[in-house]
């Protein structure tokens, strides 16, 4: 995998590890984020192609039509997870996060075996916006640091605020008149929205889609991101999906070791840093010593 | 003719409630007038905070009606409650632990600030001056308890004194207009109980709140409250001036025990 690959697998993990962190932000464990990036790469998968069909054969895939297909995709997702979310946020803990297991495991089933979702062959030729990797990372950052200043904003917000209050504890939250139900709502959407749009990119960056994206290991791997980088700051998913998606690539030159390498660090990391590596108290540190040493 | 009289403004009739077997409210009914305080005491386990979850959502009566300005409210949420104007303090302390006090109190405050998701994505300047108004309010209530130099620190880290009065002013950031106190003197010393006295004396004059207390110091509540409601197993088994209540036979009975 060249360099420039590699940095946009790296920007997309960032993208899906923010995703997992919002319903986290308010206490809320759900492992859907790869279903919705499944709908997201399907709705660009399926759209894009149907242009090519269409006789839009023109060397590279418009821009302004990838833009839409992000629009559809958002909107089908956020509407899964309207629809999806308001019965199983009645759940809590584990629970939820076996409920939100199964909504992937049925997504994966219905489109390996769905026919115009291509089976288990998957979709395939999916045209390309951008002439080679350059273009998809410029895209890729472009979109994370979107979504890293909104949820660096969301600290700021009431809505990021009551997911905090949620997070320590609902019944008191409820009891200050917030509805939580509204607000975990929120989140689950705002989730299933980042993860859909990651899908688009991926499928388009891919050039082939298929039921293998978006399965019960990708729960567990995006999960991972942000138990090894924290869930209490947005900066900590990102950086724990970017470190984690470069780490196997960066192990290369030590052959089969490498997994065991990367078993070891997912394993320490949290053994470590339970909080996982970013908190906001080191941040703060970070912080004050930075403005000591401008001094 | 005489137009009727204004409902109270809050009322149980005929309240039960029933965990399982254990019956820990039977029949109770209680009538809180606009403005007073209203003492609840009994010995433990009489079903005091119980009646304070019933009236805040918290769990449905098993049986009775719960009626807030003459409407039935019975089977509201918790948030809706709130949003009628009956906030609440727990018993067992029920802070964000670490957020800080002022972001405490501004959770309190969530229904104050409305404010359009794009205008507080971009921070707008009618954003940022609500967000400014909003804070200050939260600091001013702050300092009402005597909390304003502890605003930046987390929560969990005050001593259990001023978490109490950290729950009050969260509380009363939801602009209510009753306010139930579960035992707010519990671990306090007794100058903290001295003060606390004339501080609720303060906050109903200001806020213009009718209080709800749930308090086993016998004196302060003497002192404080208007009128008091004693239960007992589960029963009201008086309600008065708190000097008829200090003499009445039952409570004496109940507190003291007394054979046949």
């Amino acid at each position: 995998m060249s360099g420039l690959s590699l940095l946009v697998q790296m920007g997309l993990a960032a993208l899906l590890a923010l995703s997992v962190s919002l319903p986290l932000r308010c206490g809320q464990l759900s492992l859907a984020t790869p279903g919705f990036y499944a709908i997201g790469g399907y709705v660009a998968a399926l759209l894009s192609t149907r242009w090519q069909a269409l006789g839009g054969a023109a060397a590279t895939y418009p821009l302004p039509s990838l833009l839409l297909e992000m629009g559809v995709a958002a909107l089908v997702a956020g509407a899964v997870a309207l629809l999806v979310g308001r019965p199983v946020l009645q759940l809590r803990g584990i629970y939820l996060a076996i409920a939100t297991i199964a909504l992937v495991e049925m997504l994966r089933v219905l489109n390996l075996n769905l026919e115009w979702s291509g089976g288990a062959v998957g979709i395939f030729a999916i045209p390309q916006p951008f002439a080679g990797p350059g273009g998809y990372l410029a895209f890729t950052v472009l979109l994370l640091a979107a979504w890293c200043w909104i949820c660096a904003r969301l600290d700021r917000m009431r809505l990021g605020r009551a997911m905090a209050a949620i997070r320590e504890d609902e019944l008191a939250a409820r009891c200050m008149g917030i509805a939580t139900t509204e607000v975990k709502l929120t989140a689950f959407v705002l989730s299933a929205v980042i993860a859909a749009l990651a899908g688009v990119v991926a499928a388009h960056f891919l050039n082939t889609w298929n039921a293998r994206q978006g399965s019960f290991d990708a729960s567990i791997t995006t999960l991972a991101f942000v138990v090894f980088g924290g869930s209490r700051t947005w900066l900590g998913p990102v950086v724990g999906g970017l470190v984690l998606t470069a780490l196997p690539e960066l192990l290369r030159p030590v052959g089969d070791l490498r997994l065991i390498v990367f078993g070891l660090v997912i394993l320490i990391g949290p053994a470590l840093f339970p909080q996982g590596l970013i908190t906001p108290e080191r941040l703060d540190w970070l912080g004050r010593a930075w403005k000591s040493q401008g001094r | 003719m005489t137009p009727p009289p204004p409902p109270p403004l809050l009322e149980l009739e005929d309240i039960s409630r029933r965990f399982g077997g254990l019956l820990a409210l039977n029949r109770v009914s209680v009538r809180v007038e606009e403005g007073e305080i209203l003492g609840l005491i009994g010995p433990n386990g009489a079903g005091k905070t119980t009646l304070f979850n019933l009236i805040s959502g918290v769990t449905p009566p098993s049986a009775g009606r719960i009626l807030w300005r003459g409407e039935p409210i019975r089977g509201l949420s918790e948030d809706r409650v709130n949003r009628l104007g009956i906030a609440r303090t727990f018993q067992n302390l029920r802070l964000f632990g670490p957020l800080s006090c002022l972001e405490n109190v501004l959770v309190g405050l969530h229904h104050r600030g409305r404010s359009s998701l794009v205008g507080a994505l971009l921070a707008r300047p009618g954003f940022r001056l609500q967000q400014a108004k909003l804070r200050l309010q939260a600091l001013e209530l702050l300092e009402l308890l005597d909390l304003a130099e502890q605003s930046d620190q987390p929560a969990a880290s005050l001593p259990y004194g001023l978490q109490r009065r950290l729950e009050i002013a969260r509380a009363l950031a939801t602009a209510p207009r009753l306010l139930l106190l579960d035992e707010p003197a519990a671990g306090m010393n007794p100058g903290e109980k001295e003060e606390l006295s004339g501080l609720i004396q303060r906050l109903r004059q200001q806020f213009a709140l009718t209080l709800l207390v749930i308090e086993h110091h016998v004196p302060l509540m003497m002192r404080l409250c208007d009128r008091i409601a004693v239960l007992n197993f589960g029963e009201r088994i008086a309600e008065g001036p708190p000097e008829a209540v200090r003499r009445d036979p039952a409570v004496i009975a109940a507190y003291l025990g007394v054979d046949g």
